[in-house]
């Protein structure tokens, strides 16, 4: 029995989205982090997404044509480009002309991410009470 | 007897049904012997099976739940959405069992 049809692709997005909510918690945490386990200075994570065919081929995959498709992290990368140099010869970071690296994290674009994902989380979250309603309507038929 | 036996007789032929109407009849009536369920299972059986999916639903969503009450799932909306998955089936099901008492009461109601 399927009632909830569409949901599971909601359910793969809600999960993607708090994935890269974690991974810019992570990148503003770190953002003045000179020394990581490797001993330099943090460098911001990218989540990057891939779509995923349900694998219950169900009546819902049917109505879809073949399959609903969700998504999921496909995996996290690191950002290459270099942070930025600062001359702080009293950091204990600092090498030997004195300049220390900072993260390439830059706060605006997290915020500008973060906003993004929060959005993109409710948008789904819409959905899967829109499709909740829709059910309870439909029972409604009976009453 | 006789008297309305012979109305009868002559008044049937205005009576009687169209003749290409009887085969649309006898489409509805029911093919195996009386009294003996149809093969597939009855209402009851589709109903049981039904009983048993919301069951079924109802303990995976308390599952979820557990395991995100206990730090194995980060995932809540996992939890909420399985927990109206559960929801919208139990309606479902005491729809369908509305029905069915509504039914019998109505031909309980029927005047003998």
């Amino acid at each position: 029995m399927d009632l909830l049809t569409g949901i599971e692709a909601t359910n793969g997005a809600l999960g993607a989205q708090r994935t890269r909510l974690d991974v810019i918690a992570q990148n503003i945490a770190n953002a003045r982090t000179t020394r990581g386990p490797d001993g330099k200075a943090y460098q911001r994570r990218v989540v990057n997404f891939e779509s995923e065919l349900l694998r219950t081929q169900g009546a819902a995959g049917r109505a879809a044509g073949g399959g609903l498709s969700t998504v999921r992290v496909a995996g996290v990368g690191i950002d290459p480009t270099p942070g930025q140099r600062v001359n702080d010869a009293g950091h204990p970071d600092a090498d030997a002309q004195g300049m220390v690296t900072l993260p390439n994290v830059n706060l605006a674009f997290e915020m500008v991410d973060l906003i993004t994902a929060s959005r993109a989380y409710e948008a789904n979250l819409s959905v899967a009470k829109n499709a909740r309603q829709m059910a309870l309507k439909t029972l409604e038929i009976g009453k | 007897m006789a008297i309305i036996g012979s109305t009868l007789s002559v008044g049937s032929p205005a009576i009687r049904p169209p003749l290409d109407l009887a085969p649309a009849r006898e489409t509805f009536a029911p093919k195996g012997p009386a009294g003996v369920p149809p093969a597939g299972g009855g209402f009851g059986d589709i109903f049981e099976k039904l009983v048993g999916d919301v069951e079924q639903k109802q303990a995976n969503a308390s599952q979820i739940t557990r395991s995100v009450l206990l730090g194995d799932n980060p995932n809540l909306h996992q939890s909420v959405i399985a927990m109206q998955e559960a929801s919208i089936s139990f309606g479902l099901m005491v729809e369908v069992r509305n029905k069915v008492v509504e039914g019998y009461q109505e031909l309980m109601r029927m005047p003998v």
